[in-house]
């Protein structure tokens, strides 16, 4: 049987308290001493081995009571309760009703500066794990992101496909392209001309070359105002959707986009819906013989402003 | 406790709970029903779901509506099933939930048969009053809807955009709509409620305190021999996945274009044994066949002496012509039945 | 455990088996911390939807798994296997409808559990822990169903990914750097497919689990909340165990949940579309249905502009996001009787109203698209 906490301590003589805390050893998950507090004189401190019985709510011990104050007084910072500490199984082997049971406090721990100097260390071993880790595995994740902008030149079609002024018309065309490990494949675009009149042309360049740079700022084309025709990115501004040309109940023939609405006369400007700039015009060359050749961009969707993407 | 308890309360809370406890064994049952594919629901999930598993309010307002209104949730053998399934099902269902009710809110006394009362009144307010409110709430539904597309064709509205008009019709003819079906529902219940009264005044007071009456309506739920029951469950269970099991389609029942399974002709089973039979019988019968011809024959070459005697030679050359085709006729025949 | 077991018979095998583990680990204490938790006003069919919760993720789980026995997530395999997954392995038709008719029923249930919750006022002092824990959970989920609709690669599932992403773009400062990480460069292609996949199956089970995990551990320190009324006495008369009362009720709520997936499977079994192409064609991009209400909200005039679709698409809901994320702290009133907090109910009300009126109104909407 257990010792009960609260139980009557008996020497051979007398009673001499009572127990206040059971102490525990966490290795074999034994009561190893038994606090008895000495009926308001202090606590003292007395091993198993000095107990002669244990019976319900009473502990005999086999000394007098002048040889129990030969046990050493309780140091209460010597020891810390189960609640502070993780001994598994201690409780499944406890049998005391529960109250203040204590288990030895090591030594080694006692020390607080010898605790925060091994946690702080502990920090910055881990520093040495995470911290070179960190550049390599963004770049990782980041290496798809920015790609170098291609700026060749993409024979399209003939010029004699546009017959009518101011009027939308579709060219389809192939584009190699070679993403990442993948073999290299052809993908469709399409871009739609439109030989502008002269008022159209006005409302596009407003009386201004239209100039294209590259990332460094250095300019690889300038559209000629005075050049006709018009070629707009096949991909509506708003959120990148194909567009077409088509005919409206109330705004004539115009550019509409199937996904949001939006619309946009000859010119590309907005007319209605939710685009946020007009269509995005390429850089264009019509040779001699009607050829038409245009360097295929992208601009990010979206935005107000025009950045290219592709 | 609650002596005046108002019929909406009562209605609600005897409905409620049942609807929700005859459920997940109707649901079952529709799966099942499903993968036989004797039922074939219209695109009206909703309404499907609330006209068969709401019952019984709805078991016989279900033909009164799809008969007389023309209104049509599927077809298939199955939902004339599932209904008559339905029937034994809520009427379980009323009696747990009726006496749960009956001894936990209105300390009372549950009375036998419980679940029968319950189900026939709730069915009979069901049959009456769901048509009128199937009639009155499309009524208001359509009228709605017209009355705010006639609003918005207007010149003043006119220019609103697409987005927006949708939206404000929605909430305009919607709350419209709701605000109907619920006070339609509330007098439902409260109907309901009212029919059920009778069964709840005649009932005499439970003994026993609160805690007594909460123990008596949840161990009322302990089965007497749970063995058996948990036995008869598992077995339904068993039953049920190898029922499963056996009707669910391999291959998707709506394949998409690119993937058809390609239609299998099953060539003509050859079956030797039948086919050598039924040649012999021909052969035989054609045997037969050339044997009458050839008496035939015999029978025509004596009329033929008999009436060359009489000095017919021309008659006789064409009646030899004759018989000769038909001998060769009937020679071709056996020669064309003798191949397969 | 004073008393040495006195064995009038001998114990089985299962008794000795039993009790060799339980002396080792303590399976007896163990099974009784975990099961016997008391339920205060007893077990509420109201309280299945977590438990439900779980059950749809674990059917999720196990259902992924077996799709990504066939499924190739490569740009040119995508479609083919997600279709030879449908056409020609057998019931795999069926397993990948519930896979995706689980994923609609997982945001329904979500759905269901943080109003649950909010009307029975759960989440009020001392529970404000477990409800930031669950927000982000339910951010979880929606993550879930936006990276996994990417995965057949059809034209639905490209265009609506490729529009919802183009959204994210719109954030300001961060925006263009997260657009380009989720697409995998400017725009979407290959490396979008192996992020998406890779976020789908991996990155954010183990995310859900740990904070599954987490918010399983704040609910047990806290307790449940119980009903927002009754007296003492009735809530004490009442009060069963989590096991077997709520389990029971789980386990019907769980089944109920597979029968309607499972129907919703029969009916409407998942057909693709024609394979993705960098044109949409005749197509209108279109996201998942939960996302709907974003969707429609778009389209309206005051949403427009670049600023307009930054308000209706991440300011407004991110707005509310962090109204519900401080919820706990500036409702600090303990009452927790849904009909005595009149703004919690109305709030309740028109926020569910709302998304369901936008909800429906994007699908009307569709019909005036050409």
């Amino acid at each position: 049987m257990q010792p009960q906490l609260k139980s009557r301590v008996h020497c051979a003589d007398r009673e001499v308290g009572e127990v206040s805390k059971i102490i525990m050893d966490p290795l074999s998950h034994e009561v190893s001493h038994l606090v008895v507090s000495m009926n308001g004189t202090g606590e003292r401190q007395v091993p198993m081995g000095a107990v002669q019985m244990v019976a319900e709510g009473l502990i005999q011990l086999q000394s007098s009571s002048s040889e129990v104050q030969g046990f050493p007084l309780f140091k209460r910072d010597d020891y810390v309760t189960l609640h502070e500490v993780e001994i598994p199984g201690l409780e499944r082997h406890l049998h005391v009703t529960p109250g203040e049971v204590l288990v030895p406090f090591p030594e080694l721990e006692r020390n607080v500066k010898r605790r925060t100097f091994f946690a702080n260390l502990t920090y910055v071993v881990g520093l040495f794990i995470g911290l070179p880790l960190v550049f390599p595995v963004l770049k990782f994740l980041m290496k798809p992101m920015y790609a170098p902008l291609d700026n060749g030149w993409l024979k399209i079609g003939n010029i004699e496909k546009v017959k009518t002024d101011d009027v939308g018309v579709q060219f389809e065309y192939k584009r190699k392209v070679k993403e990442a490990y993948l073999p290299e494949a052809e993908i469709e675009k399409n871009v739609w001309l439109v030989r502008a009149t002269p008022p159209v042309l006005e409302k596009v360049y407003q009386g201004k070359d239209m100039e294209f740079r590259d990332a460094a700022g250095k300019t690889i084309w300038t559209n000629k105002k005075d050049l006709p025709y018009l070629a707009f990115s096949g991909k509506c501004p708003h959120l990148g959707c194909a567009y077409k040309w088509r005919k409206h109940k109330v705004l004539g023939q115009v550019f509409l986009c199937p996904c949001h609405l939006s619309i946009y006369d000859a010119s590309g400007q907005v007319l209605d819906g939710p685009a946020p700039r007009p269509l995005d015009l390429l850089p264009i060359q019509v040779s001699p013989n009607g050829d038409v050749r245009i360097i295929d961009m992208e601009f990010k969707a979206g935005t107000k402003s025009q950045t290219r993407i592709v | 406790m609650n002596e005046h308890i108002p019929p909406t309360k009562l209605g609600f809370g005897i409905l409620w709970p049942a609807f929700w406890t005859g459920l997940p064994i109707k649901l079952a049952l529709a799966v099942l029903f499903l993968a036989f594919g004797i039922v074939e629901f219209e695109n009206r999930i909703a309404l499907a779901f609330l006209m068969l598993l709401a019952s019984p309010v709805t078991v016989f307002a279900l033909p009164t509506i799809t008969m007389g209104l023309d209104s049509h949730i599927g077809e298939g053998a199955g939902i004339p099933l599932l209904f008559m399934l339905a029937v034994p099902i809520d009427m379980w269902a009323l009696r747990v939930v009726g006496r749960t009710f009956f001894l936990e809110r209105l300390r009372r006394e549950p009375p036998r048969w419980l679940g029968l009362t319950l189900w026939w009144k709730c069915a009979l307010v069901g049959a009456i009053f769901i048509p009128i409110l199937w009639v009155i709430e499309g009524a208001i539904t359509q009228g709605g809807i017209a009355a705010v597309h006639s609003i918005f064709a207007s010149d003043r509205l006119k220019g609103i955009p697409v987005a927006e008009r949708i939206s404000t019709e929605l909430t305009l003819w919607g709350t419209v709509s709701a605000a109907v079906l619920l006070l339609l529902l509330i007098v439902g219940f409260s109907l309901v409620g009212r029919i059920i009264r009778g069964t709840v005044e005649s009932a005499g007071h439970a003994p026993e305190n609160y805690q007594g009456l909460i123990t008596r309506w949840d161990l009322m739920r302990v089965p007497a021999d749970q063995g058996l029951m948990l036995t008869v469950l598992s077995g339904v269970a068993v039953l049920l996945s190898v029922l499963f099991w056996s009707t669910l389609p391999v291959f998707t029942p709506h394949p998409h274009d690119c993937c058809k399974k390609p239609e299998v002709e099953t060539a003509a089973p050859f079956k030797p044994l039948e086919t050598l039979n039924k040649d012999e019988k021909m052969l035989a019968h054609l045997a037969a066949q050339v044997e009458m011809l050839v008496e035939q024959r015999a029978k025509n070459e004596r009329q033929k002496e008999q009436s060359k005697e009489k000095g017919k030679a021309g008659k006789e050359r064409v009646g030899g012509e004759e018989v000769s085709e038909a001998l060769e006729a009937t020679e071709s025949a056996p020669t064309a039945a003798a191949d397969p | 455990m004073n008393h040495s077991p006195s064995a009038r018979t001998e114990p089985t095998v299962a008794e000795k088996v039993f009790t060799f583990v339980d002396e080792r680990v303590g399976l007896k204490l163990l099974a009784a911390k975990m099961l016997n938790e008391a339920v205060p006003g007893g077990s509420r069919w109201a309280y299945v939807f977590g438990s439900i919760l779980l059950f749809i993720f674990i059917m999720q789980s196990i259902t992924g798994v077996l799709l990504m026995f066939y499924y190739v997530p490569t740009a040119d395999h995508a479609y083919a296997s997600t279709q030879y997954i449908l056409h020609d392995v057998d019931y795999g038709w069926f397993l990948l409808s519930y896979h995706f008719w689980g994923s609609s029923a997982m945001v329904v249930c979500v759905f269901a559990h943080m109003s649950q919750v909010f009307l029975w006022g759960a989440y009020k002092k001392p529970r404000e822990l477990i409800w930031l824990v669950g927000l982000v959970l339910f951010g979880l989920v929606m993550a879930f169903g936006f990276t996994g609709y990417l995965l057949p690669w059809d034209q639905r599932a490209y265009w609506a990914t490729t529009v919802g992403v183009e959204i994210v773009d719109k954030m300001p400062l961060l925006g263009d750097f997260i657009a380009r990480f989720l697409k995998g460069g400017p725009t979407p292609g290959q490396m979008t497919l192996s992020r998406f996949f890779v976020i789908h199956v991996m990155v954010l089970p183990a995310a859900l689990i740990a904070l599954a995990g987490l918010h399983l551990f704040l609910f047990r320190c806290a307790g449940p909340a119980g009903p927002f009324r009754g007296t003492p006495t009735e809530l004490k008369a009442k009060t069963d165990y989590f096991f077997p009362r709520q389990i029971w009720k789980d386990v019907v709520g769980m089944a109920v949940v597979f029968a309607c997936t499972s129907a919703l499977a029969f009916w409407e079994p998942v057909v693709l579309l024609e394979e993705a192409t960098p044109d949409p064609g005749d197509y209108h991009p279109e996201p998942e249905w939960y996302f709907l209400f974003i969707f429609q909200h778009l389209r309206l005039r005051m949403f427009s502009g670049e600023f307009g679709q930054f308000l209706g698409s991440m300011a407004f809901p991110g707005a509310l996001g962090i109204m519900l994320l401080l919820l706990p702290f500036f409702d600090r009133n303990p009452e927790r009787n849904i009909f005595r907090r009149p703004f919690a109910l109305i709030g309740w009300v028109v926020l569910t109203v709302s998304i369901l009126l936008f909800t429906v109104s994007a699908i009307i909407n569709r019909e005036f698209l050409d």
